[in-house]
């Protein structure tokens, strides 16, 4: 932060002098054989204006950062949702009797209410965690998000499997009569069963298309647009469970509650997944004003739009774009913003690595953009200690790039920039200058993982245990120095770390 | 997971179990069934016994509730003596989860000469068409038996139950033999 704004924009204009005056700066080569460093050092420096784009140029302000993350909300809402589950599977309990137990199919038919209990609470459970409630992705992230949807994801599909036999073979027996001719009356006389077993089949077949070696033969966006059915499966399965639920029969409280908590997931999920993102991005109103070119594969969307001042977002953070143009505005992909909002411009940096990211290369300027977000824990709310480093692998950069300039002036981070060639430097020049105007250090490191394993980051940064550590980049990159990070010795609360995968 | 997150989650839903279990206990009232019968006087009065559920022709009713006991408590005139008053009282309202219902009772001379259903209400529609099924059923079946030893009906356990609860709880009211 400027302490005036005249301290802003003469520190942009001073960026190409390499003056040392706030700072050391080296450059660690880790690369045997000397290698040409790019063309643009190699000429005399000048002020890099042709280096600078509109995204980057003087700003005369500085946009807000997104809200402060409140774990401690997460901890009240992580309790409140238990104590629903705790609730939900007493209800189970308190709807039998021992009476009723020890009748023919009695424990069945209990067994199958506490599993459909269970079970569809985990199911609310799923939809709260994808539901991108903003107080929640602040402290969770969106990638642990779903990380723990994917986690939870198998129980309340066993569970409602479960409920299913269960209850088939309890009333079976209450009614002494075979299990398929059972099932048969159970779907097509019991009230709003049918649509309830459409909705069962729906659950299950979407279960088996996201086991993992099923996925993975589907193009990302094909199983995403199948997996939205789930929410139809969730409304064709509601009325079965007041109907005949016995904790709902007769209970007007209980079913009203249970009604209200669904109720409610609906309404969190169209506000903050359909409009919170349609009216941002109608405040907005972006538009592609660039589509320029970093490096070979890499390049930088640049978008303008209105009201930028007022996008709450943090160096560090992504959004999910939506480009909208005839073959790509059903699909929204995650890319970090490369520097800071600098009204009226926002940019993007993007690498090739598909047909999506191919495609966005060849878009027209004056294209419109949507955006979802901004989502992301990798912010400088993070930062709790004072030692710092960023460790970028290859397009990682762009998440470690717009964190740099959210960092104090006396921060002296350590910043570790590793690609695999060295046309893959990009923005050497923004790191380089954001670097040495906050005291620090920065490493860029052209190489193989062969030619530069990672256990090689402890020499690099030597107090590297020391440090509390952002990474950035694709998901073997992070694993790997994670991974390391763990081996030697750096506590969990010091590793913020965000994978770009889904 | 944080070890704090977990042992929140894990004490969270605890409270809610116990605190479900515990509000279920302290807001039923005792149950009107088995044992909860009043037997006058009498040296052979039994208590409760159960007979099984018989299947009855109406196969096509799935059975919505569970359980297969229909009680049958007996009752023993206080005093012999034979009343030629017609007299009448409703039974007390039996809430039996998919509804509620009352029987009005009508006795002449020693003998139930009318049964009368108010007040019913039911959960949803599918209880309702139970109820309308099975409850003139039931009703002749006190009628000609002149006890509420009775058959109860497949998939109408509740329905049944409450029916004969309300009639016994009249009687009980009317000093009935």
């Amino acid at each position: 932060m400027c302490a005036t704004r005249m301290d802003c924009i003469r520190r942009r204009t001073l960026t190409d002098d390499l003056h040392v005056a706030f700072g050391e700066i080296e450059f660690a080569r880790s690369v045997q054989a000397p290698v040409a460093r790019p063309k643009s050092q190699t000429q005399p420096r000048r002020i890099a204006s042709g280096n600078q784009t509109n995204a980057t140029r003087s700003r005369a302000f500085v946009s807000p950062k997104s809200k402060r993350p409140r774990p401690r909300m997460v901890d009240i809402a992580v309790a409140v949702v238990s104590t629903g589950f705790g609730l939900t599977v007493g209800l189970a309990f308190t709807a039998t009797s021992r009476h009723q137990l020890s009748a023919p199919g009695g424990m069945a038919l209990f067994l199958g209410n506490l599993t459909g209990m269970a079970g569809t609470y985990l199911l609310l459970v799923m939809v709260l965690l994808i539901s991108r409630i903003p107080f929640v992705e602040r402290v969770l992230g969106q990638d642990g998000l779903l990380k723990w949807h994917r986690t939870v994801a198998p129980w309340p599909i066993v569970l409602i499997a479960a409920h299913v036999i269960f209850l088939t073979i309890g009333y079976a027996q209450s009614a002494r009569s075979g299990i398929f001719h059972e099932f048969g009356t159970l779907v097509n006389t019991f009230p709003d069963m049918a649509v309830a077993t459409a909705g069962f089949g729906v659950i299950v077949a979407l279960g088996v298309l996201s086991i993992h070696s099923v996925r993975r033969r589907l193009r990302r966006e094909v199983w995403w647009a199948l997996h939205l059915f789930m929410y139809v499966a969730l409304a064709l399965a509601f009325a079965h469970e007041v109907v005949l639920g016995p904790s709902f029969v007769g209970h007007g409280l209980t079913k009203n509650i249970w009604s209200a908590c669904w109720a409610a997931a609906a309404g969190l999920v169209l506000t903050y997944r359909i409009w919170l993102p349609v009216y941002r991005s109608a405040r907005h109103r972006l538009v592609i004003d660039e589509v320029r070119p970093e490096a070979p594969g890499v390049f930088s969307i640049i978008l303008k739009g209105r009201n930028l001042e007022r996008l709450e977002v943090s160096g560090g953070q992504f959004f999910e774009w939506r480009f909208l143009v005839r073959k790509l505005w059903w699909q929204a992909h995650p890319f970090s913003i490369s520097t800071r909002p600098n009204p009226p411009y926002l940019r993007l940096t993007v690498k090739e690595v598909g047909d999506f990211t191919s495609a966005l290369a060849k878009l027209a300027v004056g294209t419109r953009v949507g955006l979802e977000g901004p989502y992301g824990t990798l912010t400088s709310h993070a930062v709790h200690t004072r030692r710092v480093a960023l460790i970028a692998g290859g397009i990682g950069v762009t998440a470690i790039l717009s964190l740099l300039e959210d960092l104090p002036k006396s921060s002296r981070p350590v910043v570790v920039f590793r690609v695999s060639s060295e046309d893959q430097l990009v923005f050497h020049d923004e790191i380089e200058n954001l670097v040495k105007q906050r005291g620090g250090r920065l490493h860029e490191v052209v190489g193989t993982r062969e030619e530069f394993p990672v256990e090689r980051l402890s020499t690099l940064v030597d107090d590297l245990n020391k440090r509390e550590t952002f990474v950035a980049g694709p998901e073997p990159f992070v694993l790997h120095v994670v991974a390391h990070l763990n081996r030697i010795g750096v506590p969990k609360e010091n590793i913020h770390a965000e994978v770009y995968s889904l | 997971m944080k070890r704090s997150q977990t042992s929140i989650i894990v004490t969270a839903a605890a409270v809610g179990f116990v605190g479900a279990v515990a509000f279920h206990a302290s807001g039923t009232k005792t149950p009107t069934g088995a044992g909860a019968i009043a037997n006058t006087g009498g040296s052979n009065s039994t208590s409760s016994t159960t007979t099984p559920i018989q299947h009855t022709t109406n196969s096509s009713t799935p059975p919505a509730q569970t359980g297969s006991t229909v009680v049958v408590p007996t009752t023993t005139t206080p005093n012999g003596g034979v009343s030629t008053a017609v007299r009448s009282a409703t039974g007390s309202m039996e809430q039996y989860g998919y509804g509620q219902l009352a029987v009005h009772v009508t006795v002449q001379a020693a003998k139930i000469t009318g049964l009368e259903v108010v007040g019913l209400q039911t959960a949803e529609s599918y209880s309702q068409q139970i109820a309308n099924q099975v409850l003139p059923v039931l009703k002749g079946e006190v009628l000609s038996a002149q006890s509420i030893q009775v058959n109860g009906i497949s998939g109408a356990t509740y329905t049944a139950e409450a029916y004969v609860y309300s009639i016994q709880s009249a009687l009980n009211r009317l000093h009935f033999k």
